[in-house]
């Protein structure tokens, strides 16, 4: 009879993992991302609002990510901003935690939860197709990329494109463009090629704030045509395996 | 209260209380977009630093910070680093702040930089 109860205990533990094998995209989306993720919208439009983000908002994902990529992610999970969603919680400045160059000087450093993996739940294979699709619905932002297309003749070769995009506008200081190399606080953008679609960097790019009112990257004021070259150069770059530096 | 106390007390307040709530939207606009680079304490020690081949200002450098003019530091956070002949790894901001958000941001690097001055009333221009 123990045993038996036992079980049933056990059962009622395993069971809501066993019935999510069934469930739809959105269902999944709701019952376990909602929680951390905006699945809605609109984007914080207050410094306070956006210091409460845990993680990247996705209420705009259909226009913004590539299925395939998506599908990928959610089976194995790994960070893709190297401070986090939100820095302000993870950069710490005490003096005895400042790392000390080679020139004696003292610099922030990141701190705590960044410093491991990426927790985040891990799906099946069916499961992140199903969730992929309920993401790609998402898609508030279409007149924002309207009309925005890349235009591949605009290519440029990987050294080129690094000195228009390090050089040029600097945004190494932010983003880094292979493992190790740039800034901490921007998402790494040797992944990005993979990752995003085409319209969406191109629009992003030229102006961050329409996409998300507060955010920390400023508008460059990329001229068109090297908006073009330096989504190129992304998507190249992309392309290039960076898993053996990893 | 009576009424003339009362209209004193506004006025005192109105003097005293809006400069606060400006610089502490100043600060809190420091603290999330500055200091990535210019650092927590403004000592141009910020979390990027190690990456760049230019090092940000350290906006608590007096003898630095007392040759630029207000209009000088007004002008790199609007439109730049190139703006004052200076680095592209400091990005134009015209576009996430508005003027005045600008202006009350110089007020708060004066203060990191340059309080014995602020104290003084040395004219910024």
């Amino acid at each position: 009879m123990k045993r038996f109860l036992l079980f049933i205990v056990f059962a009622a533990f395993v069971s809501p993992a066993l019935v999510s094998a069934g469930e739809s995209g959105a269902e999944i989306l709701k019952a376990r991302c909602a929680s951390c993720h905006d699945l809605k919208g609109p984007a914080p439009a207050t410094i306070r609002q956006l210091w409460k983000r845990d993680a990247p908002d996705l209420f705009y994902a259909g226009n913004k990510f590539r299925r395939e990529w998506l599908v990928a992610w959610l089976q194995k999970p790994v960070r893709i901003r190297p401070a986090g969603v939100n820095y302000l919680r993870t950069i710490n400045s005490t003096p005895t935690h400042q790392e000390k160059t080679k020139k004696g000087r003292k610099y922030d450093v990141l701190w705590g939860a960044v410093l491991k993996p990426l927790k985040h739940v891990t799906l099946s294979k069916q499961d992140a197709g199903a969730v992929a699709d309920a993401l790609m619905d998402l898609k508030p932002h279409t007149a924002l990329v309207a009309g925005v297309t890349l235009d591949t003749s605009k290519k440029v070769s990987l050294d080129a494109g690094e000195v228009i995009f390090d050089k040029v506008y600097g945004c190494t200081s932010c983003h880094q463009i292979e493992p190790g190399y740039g800034g901490y606080t921007g998402a790494e953008l040797y992944t990005a090629g993979k990752r995003l679609q085409p319209a969406f960097m191109l629009s992003y790019i030229k102006r961050p704030k329409n996409w998300d009112p507060k955010i920390w990257m400023p508008n460059l004021h990329v001229s068109p045509d090297d908006l073009q070259k330096i989504t190129n150069y992304l998507i190249l770059l992309s392309k290039e395996d960076f898993s053996e530096s990893n | 209260m009576n009424p003339i106390k009362f209209l004193f007390t506004v006025a005192a307040l109105m003097f005293v209380a809006s400069p606060a709530v400006h610089a502490e939207e100043a600060y809190l606009n420091y603290k999330t977009y500055c200091m990535q680079c210019h650092g927590m304490h403004g000592k141009g020690d910020g979390v990027n630093v190690p990456a760049m081949n230019i090092l940000p200002r350290d906006h608590s450098d007096n003898k630095y910070m007392m040759k630029r003019t207000n209009t000088d530091i007004y002008k790199a956070i609007k439109f730049g680093g190139p703006a004052i002949n200076k680095s592209v790894r400091m990005p134009p901001w015209g576009d996430t702040f508005t003027d005045q958000e600008i202006t009350e941001l110089v007020g708060h690097i004066r203060s990191l930089c340059c309080e014995k001055e602020l104290v003084r009333g040395v004219n910024f221009k």
